[in-house]
């Protein structure tokens, strides 16, 4: 592969924007980056002063495959992280069969190197098909690739089963992702119990329900000195308990949503109670809104991920309560995120914004990917320009996904990913840019 | 969309469909009323019929059962010259799996132009309105959300009473929790200028009742006390299942509505109910029969106002 030189960007290396503007991409890899880089041989790159950081990380998505492949596969949602500007995707194991063994681990691993596109890597449930009674073969999952070990889409079903997998992972194997959730609390549930519960009389999902299970998940992670990720986080309370944990000194992280962060329970009313809003856990009060941003800025909240839930439009397309869980966002989350932050949090840096969904996330997969995430020598060259100028209107029609819903179809967005490189491969262009 | 004349001066009919009615003005809604006092006069003619939907198809899509509100929509139908299907759901394809989606495709391809629908989903009637070119949407009752044309003969049967209804106070008694009618009763009532309280076991209120914009009280006697209109939500038996109450009788003692309760509430205050009614649960059989009593009245209102409604969204309807 020729060599690719950028020049005359806005670097973010991981952590903060450096004073060089080019760096050289040589066999997949960064091998140099300053101000002024000559390189004859070169294929150019020019960045007229837009930003390049290293490809996003999403530490949770659901690619529906095997199983479900009518609603996404590993394709698509490969093609759809790259569009997005993600090269770096965790996908969860809640299909059908479930990710329970190191066969389906490798089945995922294979059919993203086969979408030649962005990375997905596989996470294997803590259970045996995922029924939270038995423990899998983590030990023979996390060594055929597996990145996190989850039930997500429930919780761990018992704490005994937590108590254990904890105990049994340790400091030194992929992380438990518990999806915290106190099951009793949120039978037939279908919105956040507040505002939006009152008004339409749909049954609640309670604040408690995530914070209750937090809860647990610390009070084991402590008596077990293991470690423990909580995803999803959508409460003020239970970000309080981590936050909590975290000065205690315990293995404890967390990540929120591009949607919690950018919409409440007032935006599923102000629909009409349309099933784009649908999302468990459900979009909540606008304090718990704005306590995920105090969480970004304190350090509480370590990741931001998409939880891109992709439904086909027969399933996705119905009243509210008859339709699937589930926004599927992974090709405008990049933009919702900034555009929302330059007009509500214009304080908050992009820096900031950036390191949770780079070098921060990175820091939460196994060693072997501690790399990813940051601009460095010697670092795998996944790369995403991101134009701030840039305006786009959501168009769920020209996605890779297979999703077609999604809660800002047909709004007009300003700062997008416009270009996406996985190991010094260009996998994506914003082609009506060109 | 017509535009009407009314004693108030000039008013535009801005409603195409009627889903909820939050976005209702007070205007709006005795605009409404003062059509409903026309359409009532029909009621009362030897030849119980106008023209005004002559050649208009009305299909009443029923995915819940109901007998009120489905016989009252088509009776008012009926007397509008209006051309009306029932479509019933058992049986048909909407039984058998087919997405909402395909079944406002199929109404419009028959060419209906006005679709009263009740579902048992929350939002079901937006979004069969936004799936719908050309036909217009009257809700009749989505799921746990809102009635709005019981609202509206609840407050047409008030008015006809107790008339300018400003500063007037109701008492809603029930399970709110899980009743459409409250929700659009108070949306409503307050919209008209009224002090709404609602009362009913801390089991069966919203968590959040502010949200609703309206004062709770556990105890009936204080939610009572001075209204001049007390209305009694139903409560469904199977509630006690769910354990939302441990019984019949308890309910009845603390919330149902008799001779004593009633005492708190202005001697003429107006008993209200959507019906059916539970004798002996939610209201004792000396109030519901008795002379303060209008829960006939109520189902009359119900084809004079429905009428107005499809009067004045359905004629426009081209």
């Amino acid at each position: 592969m020729r060599k690719k030189l950028f020049r005359n960007f806005k670097i973010f290396d991981g952590e903060k924007f450096i004073k060089a503007d080019s760096l050289l991409v040589d066999d997949g890899k960064i091998c140099e980056i300053k101000t002024g880089i000559n390189c004859q041989d070169a294929e150019i790159i020019e960045g007229e002063g837009r930003i390049l950081t290293p490809g996003f990380i999403d530490l949770h998505a659901h690619f529906r495959d095997p199983g479900e492949e009518w609603n996404e596969d590993i394709y698509s949602g490969a093609r759809a992280g790259a569009a997005g500007g993600f090269t770096t995707m965790v996908a969860m194991p809640n299909t059908k069969p479930a990710i329970s063994e190191p066969s389906l681990v490798e089945y995922v691993l294979t059919h993203s190197a086969k979408a030649k596109s962005s990375r997905i890597l596989p996470s294997g449930c803590v259970s045996k098909n995922r029924e939270g009674k038995e423990m899998s073969e983590l030990l023979k999952m996390a060594e055929a690739g597996a990145v996190f070990f989850t039930d997500d889409g429930s919780p761990v079903a018992t704490s005994d089963l937590l108590r254990l997998a904890l105990q049994y992972t340790g400091k030194d194997q992929p992380r438990i992702m518990e999806h915290p959730e106190e099951k009793s609390l949120c039978i037939g549930g279908q919105v956040h119990e507040g505002r939006v519960s009152a008004l339409s009389g749909l049954k609640g999902i309670p604040a408690a329900s995530e914070e209750i299970d937090v809860a647990r998940g610390i009070a084991l992670t402590r008596e077990t000195k293991g470690r423990i990720h909580f995803t999803h986080l959508s409460s003020k309370g239970a970000l309080g308990l981590i936050r909590q944990a975290k000065k205690e000194g315990l293995d404890v992280t967390c990540d929120t949503t591009f949607h919690h962060l950018t919409l409440n329970e007032n935006a599923v009313i102000n629909s009409g109670y349309s099933s784009c809003y649908k999302v468990n856990p459900p979009l909540r009060s606008p304090e718990d809104q704005k306590a995920l941003w105090d969480g970004i800025s304190d350090g509480t909240i370590d990741a931001i991920v998409t939880d891109h839930a992709p439904w086909h439009i027969d399933k996705k397309d119905e009243p509210f309560q008859n339709a699937p869980f589930g926004i599927a966002s992974l090709e405008c989350a990049i933009a919702v995120l900034i555009d929302y932050k330059n007009k509500n949090y214009p304080k908050v840096s992009l820096e900031l914004l950036f390191t949770k969904l780079t070098s921060s996330p990175a820091a939460l997969l196994p060693v072997k990917w501690h790399k990813l995430g940051s601009i460095k020598k010697g670092s795998v060259a996944d790369l995403t320009i991101i134009d701030l100028d840039r305006t786009r209107i959501v168009d769920c029609n020209t996605w890779k996904s297979k999703a077609r819903c999604c809660p800002w179809e047909g709004i007009a967005l300003t700062g997008w990913p416009v270009m996406t490189f996985a190991e010094g491969r260009k996998i994506w262009e914003d082609e009506e840019e060109l | 969309m017509n535009v009407m004349p009314s004693e108030t001066g000039q008013i535009v009919w801005r409603h195409r469909n009627v889903i909820d009615l939050d976005n209702w003005t007070k205007e709006d809604l005795y605009f409404l009323l003062d059509q409903a006092r026309h359409m009532e006069n029909v009621m009362d003619r030897p030849i119980k019929k106008v023209p005004v939907l002559r050649g208009k198809m009305c299909v009443n899509l029923f995915f819940e059962n109901s007998t009120r509100t489905r016989v009252s929509f088509e009776l008012a139908e009926k007397m509008l010259s209006a051309d009306v299907v029932n479509w019933s759901v058992t049986g048909s394809s909407f039984a058998k799996g087919e997405t909402m989606r395909d079944t406002a495709w199929t109404l419009e391809a028959m060419g209906a132009d006005i679709v009263v629908m009740r579902h048992g989903s929350v939002g079901a009637a937006q979004y069969l309105a936004s799936k719908l070119k050309r036909a217009i949407v009257l809700n009749a009752g989505d799921g746990t959300h809102a009635h709005p044309t019981q609202a509206l003969l609840d407050l047409y049967t008030a008015w006809k009473h107790l008339g300018d209804l400003n500063g007037k106070r109701i008492a809603l008694v029930g399970d709110v929790l899980h009743s459409r009618v409250a929700r659009s009763d108070v949306i409503a009532f307050k919209t008209i200028g009224c002090d709404v309280v609602l009362s009913g076991p801390p089991t069966m209120m919203p968590r959040d009742v502010e949200a609703l914009g309206c004062r709770y009280e556990k105890d009936p006697r204080k939610a009572v006390e001075g209204a001049d209109m007390v209305y009694l939500l139903r409560i469904q038996k199977e509630r006690q299942q769910d354990g939302l109450f441990p019984s019949v009788d308890e309910y009845h003692k603390w919330w149902g509505a008799d001779n004593k309760l009633m005492s708190y509430a202005k001697p003429d205050a107006l008993v209200m109910h959507p019906g059916p009614i539970n004798r002996g649960v939610e209201i004792a059989s000396e109030i519901a029969d008795g002379h303060q009593s209008v829960i006939l009245e109520q189902v009359r209102s119900g084809v004079a106002i429905r009428m107005a409604l499809l009067y004045l969204c359905g004629g426009g309807v081209r």
